[in-house]
């Protein structure tokens, strides 16, 4: 992106395309651009996934941990988010240049996931006040083409929803210790619920207007983006279950700005609500990919396409 | 974590006192029993609906006399302090950059929380605060006037009870007047927190513990949104949500933060003009001291001139 | 015109007050500036004060924890002390871990503390080799005006002598332990040592021994922060540190401890009527 410039009539180009909802590479303001998604890439992580949108690359693996839960939180478990710049990713990352732009999207990460209706941390519990799972979710920037956050939620999501945790079984012996005893299966284990986990979507405000997911010309147009996380449907994610339970609305779990501008109160509205229909097209996206490439796992062994494609 | 060898520390193992206490755990329920009373009357004697921002509210500048600007503010039991230096150079760069930078700390008292002592390495909170707050004065500013430097900006949290960045960015804007650095407008914040139908605004630490606390019955909506406003431009500069809730109750509650905010506005001003009439009463002061003086010195030199003409 | 002339000819300005006997601020050589003392203003701490000596401004908070003791002192507790002076508080000061100007400070107040034999480590044992009590004293410079050790000797022996004690119940068979926060005993202080700071700056024909001197007075005697620092405690000496700056002769050593003595008594005033306001206050 360094080095990108624009002349004036550029940007107004963009920007009249913007205010008519047709962007200059074909899009609607609230498209995405394609992307390409694979779960389980790497063996030793307890779930994976590899995301490609554009040109950024996210790998995201997640570890499970037996933990103690905090004192004021006896009966759930810990989620921690570690992003990490690698510097091939863009010239700006070497040295501690990723630093910055990685701990404001763990924090994003952290505070997207922080309710209850976002990700429930009781299914982590293994033991109340005694034992429990701590996941890391380890976040690698792989390559930087624009659009992190939307990414990165993307990518753990699909991660979390490939993981697998085995199963426990605790017991509470003399003294206050607990006893814990493992299957022998590597397969005995169970898959967490994520359907509600909460996707980011990244709007970058172009004139009055906002946008999703912009390329780094429309990047360059704008001085403030919104992120806004909201929680996802569990129906795209469990569809054998779906009659069971009602649509829920979907909820805003965090809401940031981003960059040196400001937006009039009435532009942040409209953002939110444009950010809610493009986050519900993306989560019903993401379910359906998840749920194909689960079939195709079980029938056979998967070819994995890994990096190479 | 590595041992801090630069400062006293303390045992590994020590843990408050208050765990061991009778009433460490509440359940969810107590808690907010506690918050409310019958009346629907907060806690401190507020009604749901109101800030702490007219009777609670105390503001002054040039509390700090190293600093360019200073600004104290104190919601009730919340205090913060943030000092303005001048411009400098921005340090291990050597790019020119055209728009001037904010550099913005948040830092929090060790002994300013209830629940826990604050390490005194920065924490994430304190990082994620620091964000916001830069995020929160950066268009306020007019950054092109000092292209290649930066203007620090200290906040430090004495006392935390609730609200405590929108008392930082009320504070940094406050000093950065003081300061006189140049600004567009004058910046205010204003924070509340949600529990199921109720607003909480300009809530407290414990109406702040609960909102993000996840309640029990699935739906509710919960959390704390900080809003901070340039109000005569009508522009939100910066905008903080967390916990879960519905868009009608962020569309609802934007509309309160959008009124909080005004009304905080007059408090600042009354703040800058008290420091505007001080300022040039000092000048005539000091204006009249300097001619006194040079009315004493000419009336020397027209004895010496006679005393010269004479001899 | 005095701006300017301050700006150009730093040293002469300077000089051109203290040959006159007044300092620039107005005072005399050995006259202090005013104290300022308020205790527990802050809610979120055990014991807390704020000191105003002039401009500078300490707040000290302490909280109360619970750990194990050393197992090499079993029958000892904790007093940890800590000088934190964030960048806010004077523009020498950068953002990051503490200079070391700080660092030595740090030490300066904690050595001051330990030497003085105020708090007796016994009194904060609670069971010996199981629990004792951890005080953390944290003292936070908002306003570095010079004088520092002064102030933040005041904050912390001011809220130490504030300080309440919650009781514990400790069972020996089952490691429980209770607290009954509502039943609190004060901790005992033993005597109060008061430190006096000093800046000495260097006329042609002699030294000049300026009390309780301010940042700029400070930087003028080549130091940063005081140059000579006296502590006592009740009468006692409990250690002087020279740092830097011009050689100290033997009778302005007397001088300055006698000043020593006298603000001794001042800042016992101070924290004495202080505490009776607050508990006035409360009753």
């Amino acid at each position: 992106m360094a080095g990108l410039l624009l002349s004036p009539t550029e940007k107004v180009f963009i920007l009249h395309g913007v205010q008519d909802d047709y962007r200059s590479d074909g899009r609607s303001n609230i498209d995405y651009r394609p992307m390409e998604l694979e779960t389980d890439v790497v063996s030793h992580a307890s779930g994976s996934a590899r995301l490609r949108l554009a040109n950024t690359d996210i790998l995201v693996g997640v570890k499970t941990e037996i933990d103690v839960p905090k004192p004021d939180k006896p009966d759930c478990g810990k989620l921690e988010f570690f992003v990490d710049c690698s510097a091939n990713a863009t010239p700006e990352f070497e040295g501690r240049g990723g630093e910055q732009l990685a701990n404001s999207i763990s924090n994003m990460m952290q505070k997207a996931y922080h309710s209850s209706q976002a990700f429930n941390l009781k299914q982590l519990c293994i033991f109340e006040g005694k034992q429990c799972w701590k996941l890391y979710i380890d976040i690698l920037i792989l390559e930087c083409g624009g659009n992190l956050c939307d990414a990165v939620s993307l990518a753990v999501k699909a991660a979390l929803f490939n993981t697998r945790i085995p199963f426990v079984k605790a017991a509470l012996m003399d003294g206050g210790n607990i006893d814990l005893q493992l299957s022998d299966d590597p397969y005995d284990s169970k898959l967490l619920d994520v359907g509600s986990a909460p996707l980011l979507v990244t709007l970058c405000k172009i004139g009055d207007k906002c946008v999703v997911d912009p390329s780094a010309e429309e990047e360059n147009c704008s001085v403030i983006s919104l992120i806004v996380g909201l929680t996802g449907d569990r129906k795209y994610y469990y569809p054998k279950d779906a009659d069971k339970q009602q649509s829920v609305e979907s909820k805003c779990t965090t809401i940031g700005m981003n960059g040196p501008g400001s937006v009039a109160p009435k532009t942040l509205k409209d953002a939110i609500n444009q950010g809610i229909v493009a986050a519900k097209s993306l989560d019903e996206a993401l379910g359906q990919a998840l749920l194909k490439e689960r079939q195709q796992n079980i029938g056979i062994k998967k070819h994995s396409y890994g990096f190479l494609k | 974590m590595p041992l801090d060898y630069r400062r006293f520390n303390g045992p590994d193992d020590s843990v408050s006192y208050k765990r061991f206490t009778d009433n460490y755990l509440k359940s969810y329920d107590e808690l907010y029993e506690e918050l409310i009373d019958k009346n629907s009357r907060r806690k401190d004697g507020r009604k749901l609906d109101e800030a702490r921002s007219m009777c609670m509210f105390f503001a002054r500048t040039d509390l700090i006399s190293q600093a360019k600007g200073s600004a104290y503010i104190e919601l009730k039991k919340t205090k913060v302090v943030c000092s303005v230096f001048d411009p400098r150079e921005i340090p291990h760069q050597n790019e020119f950059s055209q728009l001037g930078q904010l550099y913005c700390e948040v830092k929090f008292a060790p002994f300013s929380c209830v629940r826990q002592r604050r390490p005194h390495a920065p924490d994430a909170e304190e990082r994620a605060l620091s964000v916001a707050l830069r995020q929160a004065l950066e268009p306020a500013v007019c950054r092109h006037l000092f292209p290649n430097y930066q203007v620090d900006v200290f906040v430090y949290i004495l006392e935390h009870d609730g609200a405590c960045l929108a008392a930082a960015i009320n504070a940094a804007g406050l000093a950065l007047a003081n300061a006189s650095v140049p600004m567009y407008d004058i910046i205010t914040a204003c924070s509340l927190a949600i529990i199921g139908e109720k607003v909480f605004v300009d809530p407290t630490e414990a109406e702040e513990h609960l909102a993000i606390m996840s309640p029990d019955t699935e739906g509710t909506n919960h959390g704390i949104i900080t809003m901070s406003m340039m109000s005569e431009l009508k522009q939100v500069s910066d905008f903080m949500q967390i916990g879960s809730m519905d868009v009608q109750c962020v569309t609802k509650v934007m509309e309160i933060l959008e009124k909080e905010c005004e009304t905080i506005v007059p408090n600042i001003q009354k703040v800058l003009v008290l420091n505007v009439v001080q300022c040039f009463n000092q000048r005539k002061q000091l204006e009249a001291e300097a001619k006194e003086r040079e009315a004493a010195l000419n009336a020397k030199m027209e004895e010496w001139k006679k005393i010269l003409n004479a001899g | 015109m005095a701006e300017i002339y301050k700006l150009i000819h730093p040293l002469k300005y300077f000089t051109d007050y203290i040959s006159r006997e007044v300092r620039p601020d107005g005072r005399k050589f050995d006259e202090q500036r005013n104290i300022k003392l308020n205790v527990n203003s802050l809610k979120t701490a055990e014991a807390s004060a704020v000191v105003k000596c002039g401009n500078t401004t300490v707040v000290c908070g302490i909280q109360l924890e619970l750990a194990t003791p050393k197992a090499e002192e079993p029958d000892l507790g904790y007093l940890v002390t800590n000088l934190e002076l964030p960048a806010l508080c004077s523009p020498k000061y950068r953002p990051g871990p503490p200079s070391d100007h700080a660092q030595v400070t740090n030490y300066l107040v904690s050595d001051i503390i330990t030497n003085s034999k105020c708090i007796n480590l016994k009194d904060l044992c609670i069971v010996p080799d199981k629990l004792a009590w951890v005080l953390y004293c944290d003292i936070v410079c908002l306003d570095n005006d010079g004088s520092l050790v002064d102030a933040c000797i005041i904050a912390l022996m001011a809220s130490l002598k504030t300080l309440c004690l919650p009781s514990v119940t400790y069972d020996n068979d089952t490691e429980d332990i209770k607290v009954n926060a509502d039943i609190r005993t004060p901790l005992k202080v033993h005597g109060l040592p008061v430190a006096t700071s000093f800046a000495v700056y260097k006329l042609p024909d002699r030294n000049i021994l300026l009390t309780d001197p301010s940042a700029y007075e400070e930087e003028m005697c080549g130091g940063i922060g005081a140059n000579f620092i006296v502590c006592s405690n009740e009468g006692l000496l409990c250690g002087t540190q020279k740092f830097g700056g011009s050689n100290l002769l033997s009778d302005s050593q007397e001088e300055s401890l006698k000043i020593s003595r006298d603000r001794t008594n001042v800042v016992k005033k101070v924290i004495e009527t202080s505490i009776k306001n607050d508990n006035e206050f409360v009753s």
